[in-house]
Formats: structure tokens, C-alpha cells, sequence
């Protein structure tokens, strides 16, 4: 057996050993990539290679538009904006048959838009939403299931910091501005979807509709949630019209933010060092990954992995459709066990150059990655947002699980159309020229 | 509370209002960059180092404060299905493959990261410091690490009750 | 224990395979292999794989790469003497630039690398610098007035743009296609093969050819790989490097060739100002360099006098 064989076997063994003895994600991609690499360099300069690219793996400006979007997001949750956005997706939607559950929709999708956080969102709008939803009828385990699909939204329409976390795996081959946009048609069709799915329930179960707001009702709401909408119009109209970069926009995204709370006095100057406070934890926690994650795409670099799958996935299946299938179902398997980021880190590198080949755009590619990971997110073993959506909705995750599992096949088939029609996400992106 | 549980407490609350006041720096450097571009209509060259040297420290350290906190990411599937001594071992399992990454990758690959590149003088593109203390973070962060772990390794084998695991 | 075989020299460098300062490298890779019968190969990681330009030269003073090819204006971070390079206007023309390079002030620059664990081997052709704009052209200095010009982020190229009149700003390399589509900068400067295959000629109205600056790439392999290598491995490396040093402006002549014509046929309108203004308006920052690093003056009067 080659070295090279020999090393990768050690580095993927020794990686989901670790994984599994809840060894935290991020050292475990650290341990498995230094004794992998170790088999390959001297120790004193291989030691050195990891320290150096855990440090410099961070080193990009784009990357602060992380810290920054958290921030606000952490700003927006103190600041009452759930309830405000709550209640204008509910002069909006509510009296269509299931109404309450399209509100639940609407609000994860408009709350997770401005956010960026699926988890944010599932949090905020799962909180109110599941005890107004049980009082009419509905069981709590269907709320939480559409309240965790359809925040998974959020992270496909911008602001979203996982599409920056993939414009840095991909080498900058994909501009954050282009994701950004592209990003827009594939979470409203998501969510679109998931209503659909809503109201076949709804009809079949005859779940209540609520009165119908009239036109000055609406008018009060969407005043009442106009500056926290107007976030979304901001952050992206100011990257579209060239007011300023993607990563200057989300620090914009935070001065605004902190103002609104402030004016609406749900926040006040003393919270802000608690508010920075959970937003750094938070950031390290995503950042400390990229660190270590970055150093085990450079030893696949150094080892030459990516062509390696790259050739045998292209000379193993002989069509183009067969090999975007396998690494949908790759990436799906991926995404039950493990968490998005390190798998976005982890996997785009491998099979980017594969999907380029054969002619996919990396923009493309980003939008079907991320919602691929974003079922993943829903399904146990690990699914950061089942768990945060069961436990926000007070009810057991096997019971979640059952009623999910629909939920799920409709996300499978929007993942399937995604991946199968590239304008529907391409289709901005080339319209705005980016 | 024990001495070691007091440095402890006190060591955390330093980190904290470190990880507050680099975010809050951060934050004033971002927008100034954007503000005196368009109300100053010039831009300085500066602004764009300090924030990524920024992040970088904020990201090292904060990793530091999670292991303190216990708040990295992990996967606990099979971990909650363990008996309690196993969780026991297990857990000490975790803190010493954290410690050993610490020490050998964080203090002695990050300390020769150090004096390389402060034995070879490099300076960064506009500010002019040497990458070395940029770079420092590294060890840094490695060393308090290190000292979580023994802490919390200390902490699971003196306590008999099982609310460390 | 030690692994049979051919030893392997490593690579990297952060251009694409089209870049003809990539094919110099296939050139020393071939020359190399020839030279010692197989018993030397070079892997070739391009595009950035194993790091930025700043990063490889931090992993060959590691130990982990043997050898990378960067500009000179990332090495002066490194080994202050090729800060001379950057001066606006050094070089008369091509023909001095490279009869200074492969001369004895070039190859003293080379050598100085071996202090700080860099050893140079040649350079390379990387053209000269020019701006190129989005909506207004600039056909004299005084049209740099207020436009907001991208420069790599080094004190030389931003103290050389606000000296002749424009608004230095320094931008990461990947936002700049958006950051000039979206009015973010009026425009950047760069060197013709760059300007294409950046795509940023899509998005530019014109290009003034007024080469400000003609920054050399420099192959180097790192003092810890070198050592090792013996007497004979030594001088096979050096010629390999010399040839391909050869071969490679041939491919960066034909390269600015076919990106002009490329640059042309889009549309992009070619400015040819009278370089002389320009090169007037600029003289301030080689004072200013030279008052800064009074151990430097030399090498530019060497450079000079030629
Ligand atoms: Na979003
Ligand atoms: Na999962």
C-alpha cells in the first residue's frame, strides 16, 4: 500500500474515532490531520505547517463578515424584532386554511433572512409560535417540524453565513455578492415548498384559518416591522448598488441593528458587553473550526486527495447526472452525522474541482451544498437544529423525528431540482452581472 | 471554593472582557473603514490588517474560553448512551487529546511559527509589526488550554459526584 | 525510514495553469528532470493549493515546502532589498530591467534571500503595471484626481497612486471584480495576462498603458531544502532555473500579445499617455524611499547607471 493510501486511511479512522468519543469537532480534525500529516514530514516542520495554517486559515478579511452577522442577529433577538415580524407574516398569510402554520413559515423565512442563523430563527420564531399553534389545534410535534424546515431558509436567502463560510472553501472561485444573490430563489422555492406541504395537511386534518386582516391592518403591521425588514434591503441593495463590500455590509448590518433595538428600548447600551460577549463564543466556535478545518485541506492539497476523488468519481461513473446523484447522496449521508460548517469546509474542496469539470458553476454548486447540509441539520444523529427546535417546542425529538420525515422528502426533492435546474439559482446572479 | 477554582473564575472573567472589548475594536475599525471612505473620502491602509490580525486573536483565545466552558462543538450520540463510569473515562479521554493537540501542535509547532518568523524578521504589509506577535496568539491560547485541561481532568477524578461529565 | 525512489521537490505557487509564468515552472520542472535523469522530480501545486503567496514563503522558511515562485513586491516583506523593485519607473525599458536582473545587482539580490532562509534563483517576467479604469480613462496624471485606484496592500503602491494624484485603496485581490463592477473603486492596475485573465477587462473601459512599475516574479527555494541538496543537485537546480528563466519570457511576450488582443476585441479602449508625466509626478516616492532606507540608495543609483 502507498503512503498516500496508508494516510488517508489514517486520517478519516482516527477523525470519526475521535467524532464519535465526542472529542469536539474542531480538535478532532486537528488531532487526525497532525498524525496523518506526520506519517508524510518531518515532525518540527510539520507541527509548524499546522500551527501556520490554523492561523492563516483564518486570515481574510471576508471571513469578518461571520462575527459581524452574528452580532447583529444576537443584537436582533434582544431587540423584539420576532414579534414584529410575527405578526405582519400574520396579516399576511393567517387566514389561508392552516394559517397559523403559514405564519410559523413565513416568520422562520423573514426571520432567518435578516439573521442569518437557522438556529436563531428556529429559536425566536419556535418560542412564540408553538403555543398559539397548540391552542388551535395543532399537535406540537408538526409545529416544531415546520418551524425547523423552514428556518433552514435563512441560510440559503442572504445575509447568510454559511454561503461565506463556502465562498472561502471554494477558493474564492465564488463571490460572496454572487452567492448572496443567488441564494434568493432556491430558499423562497424551499419555502414555498414546505407550504405547499402545509396546506395539504391543513385542508386534509381542517385546521382553523384565521380572519383575514384588512388592508390598513396589514399597512399597521408592515409599518411596525418595516425598519427591521428594511435590513434585508440594506445589507444586499448595499452590496448590489456598490455602496460597499459584502463584508463591510455586515458590520453596516450591526450599527443598524443596534440603533433600531436602542430606539425600540428593548436593548439598552449596558446589555451590549453580554451581547458581544455570546456573539464571540459563538464565533469561535464557528471560526475555531475553520482553523483546524483549513489545516486538513491543506494536507488533502499536500496529499493530492481532491484529484484523487476527483478521478476515480469521474472515471468510476460515466455520466454527468450519475455524478452529481453520488455526491448528493454523499453529502447527505455526511450531513446526518456531522454539522455544517466542517462539512462545507471539509467536502467543497474534494468535490468542487469534480463539479467544475463538468461544467457546473462553483455559485451553482455553493446554493445545492449548503441546502444539501441544511436537511442534514434536521436529522439525527446530529441535527443542531432538531434539537433546538424540538427542545424550544418542549416536546421529545422521536416524536419530532415522525413527523418530519415527510418534511424532509420535500426538502430531498427541492434539492433534487435544485441541483438539476442551475437557473434556478443562477438566474440572479446572471442577471445582476455577478 | 478551592484556590485553583478561584484562579480559575478569575482567569475566565479576564478572557471575557478580552473577548469584548477586541469584538468592540473590531467593530469601531470595520466602520470607520466604510465612514471615512465615503465622509472622509479617503481611505487608510491600516484598517484592513488590524481587523484580520483581530480576528484572529478574538478566534484563538475565544477557543481557549469554550474549552474552558466546555462550549466546543462535539457529538455526543454515543456519549449519552455510556454508563456513568465509562462517561468518566471518556471525558478523560477527551480533556487529554485536547491537551496533547494543545501542547504539541498550539505550544511547540505555534512557539517555532514564533521565532521563525520573529528570527526572520518578517513585517506585515502596512502596519509594519513583525508577524511573529501575531502569531504568538497561538501559544498563548495553547498554554491556558493546557491548564483547562488539568483542571478539568483534576475535576472529574477528585469529584465523585458526576456533575463534571 | 527514508522512502525509495526519486526525491520530490515541492512547488507551490498561487497562478493558474494558463498563466504563462506557470508554463516557466513546467519549463524547470522538464529541465530539471532531464538534468538529473529522473533522480529529481518537481510537483507543481498551482492555484493558491497550498497557500498565498506571503504563506508559502513562510512554509519554505518551515521547511514544509521546498520552493515557490511570488512577486517581488510580497518578498520585500521578507528580504527588504527587493522594496527597490517597486520604485515607480526603475527600469528605462525591458531591455535595461533584465540586463540589471541577470546582472551582478540582480543576482546580489538573489543571494540576499539566503539570510532570511530564502534562497532566489531567477526571476521572472511579470510585465509592468498599468491602470486600468471603469468609467473615466485617465490620459494624464491629472485625471488620477479622485478616482479611487485599488493597489496591492503595500506602503510602496499606495504612496506611488496618492502621489500621482489618486485615491489609494487597498482591497483583498478577490473582491475587486465586484468592488469595480459596484462602483466600491474607480478602478485598479495590473499587468496585461493578469487584467485578463481576472476577467476585470469585462468591467474596465480602459487601459492605460502608462507601466508604472514592472515588478519581477522570483522563483526561490528555501535554505533547508537546498542544504540538503548535494554539490551536483545544486548546480542542476540552478541551471534548470536559468533556462526556464529564458524560455518564460518568450511565453509572457506571447501572453501580453494575446491579452491585448483579447482586451481589444471586448471593447476595452487602449490609452498610451505620455509616460514621461507620470513618471515626473512620481519622483517624490523614490526620494521618499530612498530617505527611508538611506542603506538602499545605492542599489538604486547601481540600477540607474546601468
Ligand atoms: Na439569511
Ligand atoms: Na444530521
Amino acid at each position: 500500500m502507498s503512503l498516500e493510501i496508508i494516510s488517508i486511511i489514517v486520517l478519516f479512522v482516527s477523525f470519526f474515532t475521535l467524532l464519535l468519543l465526542k472529542v469536539p469537532v474542531a480538535y478532532s480534525i486537528g488531532i487526525s490531520t497532525t498524525i496523518s500529516l506526520l506519517l508524510n514530514i518531518d515532525k518540527m516542520p510539520g507541527l509548524t505547517t499546522i500551527a501556520q495554517r490554523m492561523t492563516t486559515g483564518i486570515d481574510s478579511f471576508a471571513l469578518l463578515a461571520i462575527p459581524f452577522f452574528v452580532l447583529a442577529g444576537e443584537i436582533m433577538k434582544q431587540g423584539g424584532i420576532a414579534n414584529r415580524l410575527i405578526n405582519f407574516a400574520k396579516s399576511l398569510v393567517a387566514s389561508l386554511p392552516g394559517g397559523l402554520a403559514y405564519v410559523n413559515v413565513l416568520a422562520s423565512m423573514l426571520f432567518g433572512a435578516i439573521s442569518g442563523s437557522a438556529v436563531a430563527a428556529a429559536s425566536a420564531i419556535g418560542s412564540i409560535m408553538t403555543d398559539r399553534m397548540e391552542e388551535e389545534g395543532y399537535p406540537r410535534a408538526l409545529s416544531a417540524s415546520v418551524n425547523i424546515t423552514s428556518s433552514t431558509t435563512g441560510l440559503l436567502i442572504p445575509p447568510s453565513n454559511i454561503l461565506i463560510v463556502y465562498a472561502l472553501a471554494s477558493g474564492g472561485t465564488a463571490s460572496v455578492a454572487a452567492l448572496f444573490i443567488a441564494g434568493y430563489l432556491p430558499g423562497i422555492l424551499l419555502g414555498l415548498a414546505i407550504m405547499g406541504y402545509v396546506a395539504f395537511i391543513a385542508i386534509n386534518k381542517g385546521y382553523a384559518r384565521g380572519q383575514r386582516a384588512t388592508l390598513f391592518e396589514i399597512w399597521t403591521y408592515f409599518r411596525k416591522a418595516f425598519f427591521s425588514l428594511s435590513l434585508l434591503i440594506i445589507v444586499v441593495g448595499g452590496i448590489v448598488a456598490g455602496i460597499f463590500t459584502a463584508t463591510e455590509a455586515s458590520v453596516i448590518a450591526v450599527l443598524y441593528a443596534a440603533i433600531l433595538s436602542l430606539i425600540y428600548g428593548d436593548m439598552k447600551i449596558k446589555d451590549m458587553p453580554k451581547i458581544l460577549l455570546t456573539s464571540a463564543k459563538t464565533t469561535a466556535v464557528v471560526m475555531f473550526l475553520i482553523c483546524t478545518s483549513m489545516a486538513m485541506s491543506w494536507l488533502f492539497s499536500f496529499e493530492g486527495i481532491p484529484e484523487m476523488i476527483s478521478s476515480f468519481l469521474l472515471d468510476s461513473l460515466s455520466n454527468k447526472f450519475a455524478i452529481f446523484l453520488a455526491i448528493n447522496i454523499i453529502l447527505l449521508i455526511v450531513g446526518t452525522f456531522m454539522d455544517m460548517t466542517p462539512a462545507v469546509l471539509i467536502f467543497t474542496p474534494i468535490f468542487l474541482p469534480v463539479v467544475t469539470t463538468l461544467g457546473m458553476d462553483p455559485v451553482h454548486f455553493g446554493i445545492v451544498i449548503v441546502l444539501n447540509l441544511c436537511i442534514g441539520i434536521c436529522t439525527p444523529p446530529v441535527g443542531t437544529l432538531l434539537f433546538v427546535g424540538s427542545g424550544v417546542a418542549n416536546v421529545s425529538v422521536t416524536k419530532v423525528i415522525r413527523s418530519l420525515l415527510p418534511f424532509l422528502a420535500i426538502m430531498v426533492a427541492v434539492l433534487m431540482l435544485i441541483s438539476f435546474i442551475p437557473e434556478i439559482s443562477m438566474f440572479l446572479p446572471r442577471l445582476f452581472g455577478l | 471554593m478551592s484556590k485553583s477554582e478561584f484562579i480559575f473564575n478569575k482567569v475566565n472573567k479576564i478572557l471575557e472582557w478580552f473577548l469584548i472589548i477586541i469584538f468592540a475594536l473590531l467593530v469601531l475599525d470595520v466602520l470607520f473603514q466604510v465612514f471615512s471612505r465615503y465622509l472622509l473620502g479617503r481611505s487608510f491602509t491600516w484598517t484592513e490588517e488590524f481587523a484580520r490580525f483581530s480576528l484572529i486573536w478574538m478566534t484563538i483565545i475565544g477557543a481557549a474560553y469554550l474549552n474552558a466552558k466546555k462550549e466546543h462543538l462535539s457529538m455526543d450520540f454515543l456519549y449519552e448512551k455510556m454508563s456513568i463510569s465509562n462517561k468518566r473515562k471518556t471525558s478523560i479521554f477527551i480533556e487529554v487529546c485536547i491537551f496533547l493537540f494543545a501542547l504539541i501542535v498550539m505550544v511547540i509547532g505555534g512557539a517555532n511559527l514564533v521565532y521563525t518568523t520573529l528570527h526572520l524578521e518578517q513585517l506585515s504589509g502596512t502596519l509594519r509589526i513583525p508577524l511573529g506577535y501575531v502569531y504568538a496568539v497561538l501559544p498563548f491560547s495553547g498554554f491556558l488550554i493546557i491548564c483547562f485541561s488539568i483542571y478539568h481532568i483534576s475535576g472529574v477524578c477528585s469529584n465523585k459526584s458526576n456533575s463534571q461529565l | 525510514e527514508k522512502i525509495e525512489g526519486p526525491e520530490v521537490l515541492y512547488l507551490g505557487h498561487t497562478l493558474p495553469q494558463t498563466h504563462p509564468v506557470h508554463k516557466g515552472m513546467l519549463e524547470f520542472q522538464k529541465a530539471l528532470e532531464k538534468k538529473s535523469s529522473g533522480s529529481l522530480k518537481v510537483k507543481i501545486f498551482p492555484d493558491g493549493q497550498l497557500g498565498s503567496e506571503r504563506e508559502l514563503l513562510e512554509l519554505l522558511q518551515i521547511g514544509s515546502v521546498a520552493a515557490t515562485k511570488v512577486s517581488a513586491a510580497t518578498l520585500s516583506n521578507f528580504v527588504p532589498e527587493y522594496n527597490v523593485m517597486g520604485i515607480p519607473y526603475l527600469f528605462r525599458n525591458k531591455e535595461h530591467q533584465f540586463s540589471v536582473l541577470e546582472g551582478s545587482i540582480g543576482k546580489s539580490i538573489l543571494e540576499k534571500g539566503s539570510k532570511f532562509w530564502l534562497r532566489g534563483l531567477c526571476y521572472y517576467d511579470a510585465g509592468s503595471r498599468s491602470f486600468y479604469t471603469s468609467k473615466k480613462a485617465i490620459r494624464t496624471p491629472q485625471d488620477l484626481k479622485g478616482l479611487k485606484i485599488r493597489v496591492q496592500n503595500n506602503q510602496m503602491a499606495i504612496n506611488m497612486v496618492n502621489t500621482m494624484g489618486g485615491d489609494a485603496t487597498p482591497l483583498a485581490y478577490g473582491e475587486l471584480y465586484t468592488a469595480i463592477q459596484q462602483g466600491v473603486v474607480d478602478g485598479a492596475e495590473n499587468n496585461p495576462p493578469s487584467f485578463v485573465s481576472s476577467n476585470h477587462y469585462e468591467i474596465s473601459k480602459y487601459y492605460t498603458l502608462d507601466e508604472h512599475s514592472s515588478v519581477p516574479d522570483v522563483l526561490l527555494i528555501g535554505t533547508k531544502y537546498w542544504d540538503k541538496l548535494s554539490v551536483e543537485q545544486r548546480v542542476w537546480v540552478q541551471e534548470a532555473a536559468d533556462e526556464s528563466a529564458q524560455a518564460q519570457k518568450k511565453f509572457w511576450r506571447e501572453s501580453v500579445e494575446e491579452s491585448m488582443k483579447v482586451a481589444k476585441d471586448w471593447g476595452v479602449e487602449i490609452i498610451i499617455p505620455e509616460k514621461s508625466l507620470f513618471a515626473e509626478k512620481s519622483k517624490s516616492v523614490v526620494e521618499k524611499f530612498v530617505e527611508k532606507y538611506p542603506e538602499m540608495a545605492n542599489i538604486v543609483n547601481d540600477i540607474k547607471n546601468n
